[in-house]
């Protein structure tokens, strides 16, 4: 596998660079921005699917649910002495099913963002580049020849552009 | 003294871009200022050491000769134990909650602000956290709190607000950290690039791979905008289940419906305080001029007023109530509490809270980074006494009269207090030099790039 990498200098070039890319054939996901900050464009130079919000919802669910099962089973099992109380009263384990939940919630985003930027050992194969500070890098993977993509990156960096086998 | 009178709270485009030297000058700048350790950084640390040495010290002696060794006498069993805790799990509110807005509402100046906020979230909920333990006396006994499966059928009560306590403080504590970690990782991964040796590897091993790809990006946006959301419910439950410790008893004064708000209204009362306290401390010991400016000051300070404010709201209808009622109970800890033993206190607390934010930021003339500190050091001695005239008065003036009695902290308690007032700057100096306090990747968005 060879990769091109280019370095530009904003936003709107690497915009134009992924339209030029698109143009000469290149598939979206053989693309990847490298960046010292978020480009914070919107919508992204790059739409990604996300499955993050879903992810935390039931990860919630599931420790909430959790929570308040062990809570129900317990009570009753070894039921205390609560002075007329009901064993198993809504008001009181509501508090710690939302805690729960929310902490649920919590490791679930947190788990999500792991997993979908490939963090924590689960990097890809492709090189990282090294980052300018200032300047953003273009990445494109090509498996056969690397022609075309060179000529439409040699567009915005004439001679620049840099060919990695990986 | 300069002044600055915006009409309102100040957007993005008002605030002034630094001086144009670029994004690589700015992060070789941020991140030398974590490099060095001046004499005086060095004597502030010892001197920490040496206090939290001293608390440490009480506190063994406390678990060797009992609670004896405190002020804590029949009728008042909380003292300044749960007036710490109350005060360090507000203070706590300081970060998250108000990084949580101001990132969901877009507000561009929270760049340089919203790192150093927060820090104190965590290091407050680390030091509150530890008064209940130390409150329990067997301290090592701790773990009978946490469900899990023993031989001896001893199950915590889930009725209880103290185990309600444990569940939404750990919750806070996690999803702090996770918060205050995230917009870390990029930062870490400047730093790994930077060092060698042992601290190269550390930060290595703490960015986890990170490469700043448009992937990692966009899950790291996306991961921040359900944490604010998240983070936000939280920390509004936190502090309403700590509220419940006190409504959830019939002591006088404190069986009250208004008390989860008030906690909250008051937590990020005195977290904006903790805030600008240490905006400025920053700002002139790492010499931050020209990033913490005085905008950022003037728009909190603005929020601080308004937060004056609402806890005067809460404040007065609290008492409203109260004096309205003509429960005899009630109203000797009233009269207690606003004219007897405690009045001083009690009046001293409206001055903080109210009074001196009120003059020194409404008026706009007399708005500057010095009033704004002034006062945020006022709310922070303010919402102490706040804690304390809530904690103490009701107990010490029970409904049965005859069982009245009174409270005066021993040496251990105020060694404990001040040994965590020492804590927190020690956590402070160390967490300046491990990582920037300035989210170098956030902030550069106000650079122009070369």
């Amino acid at each position: 596998m060879k990769y091109l990498h280019v370095e530009l200098n904003s936003a709107e070039e690497v915009a134009a660079a992924i339209d030029a890319l698109g143009r000469a054939g290149a598939p979206a996901g053989s693309i990847e921005i490298y960046s010292n900050r978020p480009l914070e464009t919107d919508p992204p130079l790059l739409p990604r699917r996300s499955r993050m919000s879903l992810g935390a919802v039931l990860a919630g669910l599931f420790s909430g649910t959790t929570a308040t099962a062990l809570m129900f089973w317990m009570q009753n099992d070894f039921p205390l002495v609560t002075g007329g109380m009901p064993i198993n009263s809504g008001w009181a384990t509501a508090v710690v099913t939302f805690e729960c939940t929310m902490a649920g919630a919590v490791l679930g985003t947190f788990g999500m963002l792991l997993w979908e930027a490939g963090l924590a050992g689960r990097r890809g194969s492709a090189p990282v580049p090294v980052l300018p500070d200032e300047g953003i890098v273009l990445q494109v993977a090509c498996s056969g020849e690397t022609g075309r993509a060179e000529a439409a990156l040699n567009q915005f960096a004439p001679g620049r552009v840099e060919i990695v086998r990986a | 003294m300069a002044t600055i009178k915006p009409a309102g709270i100040a957007p993005a485009s008002a605030v002034p871009s630094v001086p144009p030297q670029g994004r690589s000058a700015v992060r070789a700048e941020l991140l030398g200022r974590m490099t060095g350790a001046s004499p005086a950084y060095i004597a502030a640390v010892v001197t920490c050491l040496a206090v939290l040495a001293w608390a440490a010290y009480a506190w063994s002696y406390q678990l060797v000769h009992g609670f004896g060794s405190t002020g804590l006498r029949r009728p008042v069993f909380w003292g300044f134990y749960i007036v710490n805790f109350v005060f360090w799990i507000g203070i706590s509110h300081a970060g998250t909650l108000i990084s949580a807005i101001l990132r969901l509402t877009g507000a561009e100046w929270r760049r340089p602000v919203t790192r150093a906020a927060e820090a104190i979230t965590v290091f407050c909920l680390m030091i509150g956290g530890m008064f209940p333990l130390i409150h329990l006396g067997r301290a090592w006994l701790f773990y009978w709190m946490i469900p899990y499966p023993n031989e001896r059928l001893l199950w915590p009560n889930f009725r209880s607000p103290l185990f309600w306590d444990l569940t939404a403080i750990l919750t806070y504590l996690a999803g702090s950290l996770i918060y205050l970690y995230m917009p870390l990782i990029p930062d870490l991964a400047e730093l790994a690039r930077r060092k060698t040796g042992w601290r190269g590897k550390a930060y290595r091993a703490a960015a986890l791979g990170w490469t700043g790809s448009d992937r990692q990006w966009q899950a790291l946006e996306r991961g921040m905008k359900l944490m604010s959301v998240a983070i936000l419910a939280i920390a509004v439950s936190v502090h309403s289940v700590v509220a419940y410790d006190f409504s959830m008893s019939i002591a006088p004064t404190w069986h009250s419906t208004i008390f989860a708000p008030y906690f909250v209204v008051g937590a990020i009362f005195s977290g904006i305080a903790a805030l600008v306290l240490v905006m400025v401390v920053l700002r002139r010991t790492m010499r931050l001029e020209e990033y913490l400016r005085e905008t950022h000051f003037v728009n909190l300070g603005k929020l601080l007023l308004l937060m004056s404010l609402v806890w005067l709201y809460f404040t007065f209808s609290e008492h409203l109530t109260t004096w309205y009622g003509n429960r005899p109970g009630e109203m000797r800890v009233t009269a207690v509490r606003e004219g007897g033993l405690y009045g001083i206190l009690f009046w001293t607390m409206v001055a903080c809270n109210f009074v001196v934010p009120f003059v020194l930021l409404g008026i706009s003339k007399l708005r500057s980074i010095a009033t704004i500190a002034v006062s945020s050091a006022t709310v922070i001695v303010g919402m102490w006494l706040e804690r304390f005239l809530i904690v103490v008065p009701p107990l010490a003036t029970p409904h049965l009269a005859a069982a009245e009695g009174a409270y005066a902290p021993s040496w251990v308690e105020l060694s404990i207090t001040g040994g965590t007032f020492a804590a927190m700057v020690l956590l402070y100096l160390l967490f300046v030099k491990a990582v920037p306090i300035i989210a170098i990747w956030e902030y550069e968005h106000e650079v122009p790039a070369r």
